[in-house]
């Protein structure tokens, strides 16, 4: 009966607007976003073992991967920007929010939904990624979240 | 101190006032336009003008030639003109319909600045620049489509009568050339460029972080557009470099703004609150707020701002949470949670100019889904620091 709706009525208008319109392509090529993937996620083992956790989280959410054909360098991505929440004394969230960009606590805030929405991550990592959004919205409001929410550039 | 008046229990989708401040045009979100009268401190409705047959989305009242302009979701737009009644000589509202050849909802109408011409706004990716036909007695559409890729939200006039600001949902503030050859002379060179046929694209300038630009607006000199979009920003941007200052809000979108002077803008919108925001070239910030709680006693405004834990917590999550462990349905305490502790208590859809002392504009006029109509001094600007926003965390 709702078969209809699962029509996809967009073949049919020749003029369909495209995701690809939406938001400008990152102009690098796939395997140069993996390999610079790679190479952060190396730097940021360095630094954590400094324990320089701004500097970690600085690297990993600049220029981060975007856009289709990069799974891979994105989920390489979540995970090592996991390894330094994870890292992080509960205390020191705060000021390590604080002292990074507006850039970099937009492109966190989208993480963190993104670790959250990943199927089975709840159990493991749930109440992490909470502790780092209740103290990021304190810092960065609302306005952060309605931004992740409208940003086509998906992480 | 701000006047506040209470319109309806609905929400006043927009709203506009007449030359000498003394009627306003409103849609009280239905398919009818009401024009109010202030007797004291009351806005009495004295005329119905009933002609569409869907929402009226957008009012436009022409200052200098007292004509109104409606536009509607069923794709139509009005013309209405006060002129005797040819039985009883008394004065009437009369429509005169538009050809917008629109196939989708209108959305945005305005008045240009000579009043020769007006602007329509549309879901069907395109704007109408009506003219008048004066051989035929109807109003004309000439459609700007290009490069449009979906809804316009809203349209705003440069000062010389031809060239056309744009939001859009395709995420991009755009300028155009509205120029129609019938009814402009040629306009002299602006910073927006020189030769401008219908259609010119005199600038597109996209929302960083990908929203819907809700709003736009020039300057009063023309040299400088503003416009916010749903990614909580308001980005102003200098054609010359171009130099676009983006502003990010920890606040919710703003819907709609208005320059107040070269220097000044007001926005309003999700936060239901009104903010300024001043700069020059050199760059631009978020100066305050008009909405300023020093009338209102600290216990008028519990719930959220004074708890650590924030509005979720102590508003309605409460609610539920009592509901759910002592079986309390909302009264008492629960009940003033719901109260925000800003004047406007819904989103703020409409802001318009309403005084001016030269080319400046001294006050302000907003109104929303609450229904209420506020004017606001724009020189009481707060700071924000001192005041929470109805949906700020703490």
């Amino acid at each position: 009966m709702d078969s209809f709706r699962k029509i996809d009525i967009d073949q049919y208008d020749e003029d369909v607007l495209q995701d690809s319109e939406l938001y400008d392509a990152d102009p690098r090529d796939p395997a140069e976003v993996l390999e610079d993937a790679r190479q952060r996620a190396g730097a940021v083992r360095g630094l954590l073992a400094r324990n320089d956790i701004a500097g970690a989280l600085t690297i990993i959410l600049d220029n981060a991967p975007y856009g289709p054909n990069v799974d891979e360098a994105k989920n390489l991505t979540l995970t090592t920007l996991l390894t330094i929440l994870n890292t992080t004394k509960s205390t020191e969230i705060t000021g390590v929010i604080k002292s990074l960009p507006l850039d970099a606590q937009d492109t966190l805030m989208k993480y963190l939904y993104k670790g959250m929405a990943m199927p089975g991550w709840g159990d493991i990592s749930g109440s992490v990624l909470l502790g780092w959004h209740e103290k990021l919205t304190e810092v960065a409001g609302v306005g952060c979240i309605v931004r992740t929410m409208t940003d086509r550039r998906i992480v | 101190m701000p006047q506040i008046f209470t319109l309806s229990q609905t929400p006043v989708t927009c709203h506009s006032f007449s030359a000498d401040r003394s009627q306003i045009a409103v849609s009280l979100n239905n398919n009818d336009a009401q024009i109010l009268s202030r007797q004291g401190n009351e806005w009495v409705s004295t005329v119905t003008l009933s002609e569409h047959d869907k929402l009226i989305t957008s009012i436009d009242w022409a200052p200098n030639s007292n004509r109104i302009v409606t536009c509607s979701q069923d794709r139509n737009a009005y013309v209405w003109q006060e002129q005797p009644d040819p039985e009883t000589g008394r004065l009437v509202w009369k429509p005169t319909l538009v050809l917008l050849r629109i196939n989708r909802a209108a959305t945005n109408v305005r008045w240009s600045p000579k009043e020769d011409k007006f602007a329509v706004a549309s879901g069907a990716r395109a704007i109408a620049i009506c003219s008048f036909d004066p051989e035929n007695n109807w109003w004309v559409s000439k459609l700007l489509k290009k490069p449009i890729r979906s809804t316009v939200l809203s349209v705003d006039w440069h000062p010389n009568n031809v060239l056309l600001a744009a939001g859009s949902a395709d995420m991009k503030a755009r300028v155009f050339s509205a120029y129609i050859k019938e009814v402009d002379e040629r306009p002299a060179p602006t910073v927006w460029g020189s030769k401008l046929p219908f259609n010119t694209i005199c600038g597109e300038y996209t929302s960083p972080a990908g929203g819907w630009v809700h709003t736009v607006g020039f300057s009063p000199s023309g040299d400088v557009l503003a416009f916010a979009s749903h990614d909580s920003s308001i980005n102003i941007v200098y054609p010359g470099g171009p130099v676009v200052y983006n502003i990010r809000m920890s606040s919710l979108p703003l819907v709609s703004l208005t320059w107040t002077s070269e220097d000044t803008i007001v926005a309003a919108g999700h936060d239901c609150r009104p903010l300024v925001f001043s700069g020059s070239e050199a760059g631009w910030q978020e100066a305050g707020t008009l909405d300023d709680a020093s009338g209102k006693s600290p216990d008028s405004r519990s719930g959220f701002g004074g708890s650590s834990v924030g509005r979720l917590k102590a508003g309605a999550f409460a609610t539920f949470r009592d509901a759910d462990s002592r079986g309390q349905s909302s009264s008492g305490s629960a009940a003033t949670d719901t109260k925000l502790s800003t004047i406007h208590q819904n989103t703020i859809t409409t802001v318009r100019p309403y005084e001016y002392r030269g080319s400046n504009i001294t006050r302000v006029s907003t109104s929303g889904v609450d229904g209420m109509l506020v004017i606001w001094d724009v020189n009481a600007v707060s700071a924000l620091s001192s005041r929470l926003g109805a949906a700020h965390l703490r």
